[in-house]
């Protein structure tokens, strides 16, 4: 491939270079450096999911011939309440993934900021770290301490709380919120880093500011630290819900949807209805609900963001 | 309500650190009077006004604001504002907000507020940016909201910390005009610091002098100027600083690389140990005939002014201010002689004079 500058190639015909753009601007040119990823990126991220798109229109296990069906799946998520029941709980799950930890990362990081704490490096790292860990083998050990013989319940018993120990995961009423309080776990260390990080930028002359302005502790936050941690609360928001609606290895290793359908969140019905029952349609159609939902949440947390700067 | 302040054996120490940052300071700024304080960094003038802001613990001594005392009162009750050498405005929010912040946590009802940041624009030319946010400002203007939001208050005192220092040249000779202005029209006690030495001749109804967490002198401009109480005052105020040079006292006078400077009988009947400090102004020295010879290392000329920067034969380098007529060669030797002279005791730099 030959890639002979603009301005040499334009040289043999005028005797200064041409001034038709401004120094920066965008060349043709440009285009071609940027093709081989837009080829990775449409090959392996767009044509499969216009495809999917495609098939959710189909019904067939993707071996025979599919059958169209029009909307057909798409109107079963929204009356299906196994199906609708999981987008709820993948709303519910927001809670856990997002909402708990930024909530207590901004009280964390509002204190810490201000004190000096000794090894504060090392506890940062301590906080992060489960999020780091893969997400199979957090669900491994947690569904070993939340066993009906496990660690947790075995030390309720031995402080004499026997009467609150119950098979976590196999509860109704607490899978769900059980499975999200992992979520909460994995999910603080990365608030919590990420709003230091930001909490740190944040000069302590306008704390300063604010108490001879005459306010107090919740003034400070109001008027300093959640103002200054806008960005921080965005791409934390962002990152959490969408970990929050994707969720799959955790719900998977942990409770596989149950009991019943208590756990059932939409990753997991594309996977089981794809690779279990082989209803690729629905699969598909469950795939491309959950991916606007995701991507309507984002637009959702960026415009609130913005709408209050 | 402006109100005087008063500091009575005041001592802060830094944790973590063994000396204090302020040694039993006591002072009394009366009310309305505008008090300099000025010393090298590291001298305590931060500490003193953060310790009567409230932003910084008293070890001893109390902090009195009008009859009140106010050691172990918290910021936010001390009714008294700060502007800080970086401003610290809330960057959301604009310069209206920001000018009446502190009135909206008083609960102040929304038309005072209105009125009073209407005011305090126009006094300070802020009227066309008040829906501006602090980044879309200049540093001069920046300058002006964080004064804005402190003369909105309406406080018992202002405190400056170095409120010029990151502005220009030009805009800090102007701004400063513009606070002096202001305060004696507004007539509030103010503690202004600053290390600039110029800006508290021009600032001040009086300068104090800190060094190492003391006060070293507590005086108008004028008199810290013409009395200084030590060495470290002399050579602090004035520009470029005093020349000293340590001397051996001889029968009427004290003697300066072999040249015999008179000095008053009863100052010299003061030196105890037959060796003194000699002050030399540069104003003070001329170009004389016969007198102190000095080797001409540098000449600066500054128009109004000469600068003549010579070394003695033995000992320090001398400045001399002098007429822009006199243009002495480099390396070529002038005599000088001082008009006016002080002494200060060869051991603990004290004044010998008056």
């Amino acid at each position: 491939m030959s890639l002979a500058p603009v301005p040499v190639t334009a040289g043999g015909r005028r005797k200064s270079p041409p001034r038709s753009r401004a120094p920066g601007e965008p060349r043709r040119i440009g285009y071609l450096f940027i093709l081989p990823a837009v080829l990775v990126y449409a090959g392996f991220v767009f044509a499969p999911f216009l495809h999917s798109i495609y098939l959710s229109f189909f019904e067939g296990n993707g071996i025979t011939r599919m059958e169209f069906v029009g909307v057909a799946n798409y109107v079963d998520i929204a009356t299906n309440p196994v199906l609708r029941s999981a987008f709820i709980h993948a709303l519910e799950l927001i809670v856990f993934y997002s909402i708990i930890p930024i909530a207590i990362g901004l009280l964390l990081a509002s204190v810490l900021h201000r004190s000096r704490i000794r090894g504060v490096a090392f506890y940062r790292t301590a906080l992060f770290l489960p999020y780091v860990i893969a997400p199979t083998a957090i669900a491994v050990i947690w569904r070993w301490i939340l066993a009906p013989r496990g660690p947790l319940n075995s030390f309720l018993e031995a402080v004499g709380l026997g009467a609150l120990a119950t098979p976590w995961l196999g509860d109704f009423t607490w899978a769900l919120p059980s499975v999200g309080l992992v979520g909460t776990w994995v999910m603080f260390g990365l608030a919590l880093a990420l709003l230091l990080a930001g909490a740190q930028k944040i000069p302590l002359e306008l704390y300063e500011a604010v108490r001879l302005d005459g306010g107090g502790l919740w003034t400070e936050f109001r008027a300093v630290t959640l103002p200054g941690l806008r960005y921080e609360i965005v791409v934390a928001l962002v990152l959490t819900t969408t970990a929050a609606l994707r969720n799959f290895d955790i719900i998977y290793v942990m409770t596989s949807g149950g009991p019943g359908n208590a756990t059932v969140v939409p990753s997991y019905l594309v996977y089981q209805q794809a690779f279990k029952v082989a209803q690729i349609g629905a699969a598909a159609a469950m795939g491309t609900v959950l991916i606007l939902a995701i991507v309507g949440v984002n637009l959702l947390i960026t415009r609130m963001a913005r709408g209050s700067s | 309500m402006s109100e005087r302040v008063v500091f009575d054996g005041v001592s802060v120490t830094y944790p973590g650190m063994s000396a204090p940052a302020l040694r039993e300071v006591s002072l009394e700024v009366p009310e309305g009077e505008l008090l300099v304080l000025v010393g090298p960094s590291g001298c305590g003038k931060s500490t003193f006004l953060r310790a009567l802001a409230g932003l910084e613990g008293v070890s001893a001594g109390r902090i009195l604001i009008g009859d009140r005392d106010v050691t172990r009162v918290p910021a936010k009750d001390r009714d008294v504002a700060m502007v800080f050498q970086n401003y610290a405005l809330y960057p959301q929010m604009t310069v209206a907000q920001n000018m009446g912040f502190a009135l909206k946590v008083a609960k102040v009802p929304k038309d005072e507020i209105k009125t009073r940041v209407g005011a305090a624009a126009r006094l300070l030319d802020l009227e066309p940016y008040l829906d501006r946010k602090p980044g879309a400002l200049s540093g001069g203007q920046r300058q002006r909201v964080a004064m804005g939001r402190a003369i909105v208050r309406e406080p018992q005192a202002f405190l400056m910390d170095e409120p010029l220092s990151n502005l220009d040249a030009k805009l800090r000779v102007q701004t400063r005009a513009q606070i002096a202005t202001l305060q004696r029209r507004l007539g509030t006690t103010m503690v202004y610091v600053t290390h600039d030495q110029v800006e508290a001749m021009t600032l001040g109804d009086r300068v104090a002098i800190l060094k190492d967490g003391e006060i070293q002198q507590v005086d108008s401009p004028a008199a810290v100027y013409d009395r200084p109480v030590n060495a470290f005052v002399a050579s602090f105020i004035g520009s470029p600083s005093m020349n000293l040079a340590e001397v051996d006292v001889v029968d009427a006078g004290v003697s300066l690389a072999g040249t015999t400077i008179p000095v008053d009988r009863e100052v010299l009947a003061k030196v105890t140990s037959g060796r003194a400090l000699l002050g030399v102004r540069p104003e003070d020295l001329d170009v004389v005939g016969s007198g102190v010879a000095i080797t001409v290392e540098l000449v600066e000329m500054l128009g109004a002014d000469t600068y003549i920067y010579g070394r003695l034969s033995e000992g320090p380098l001398l400045v001399a201010r002098v007429d822009p007529s006199i243009r002495p060669a480099l390396g070529s030797v002038v005599h000088v002689m001082p008009s006016r002279t002080y002494l200060f005791a060869a051991e603990g730099d004290q004044s010998l004079l008056g």
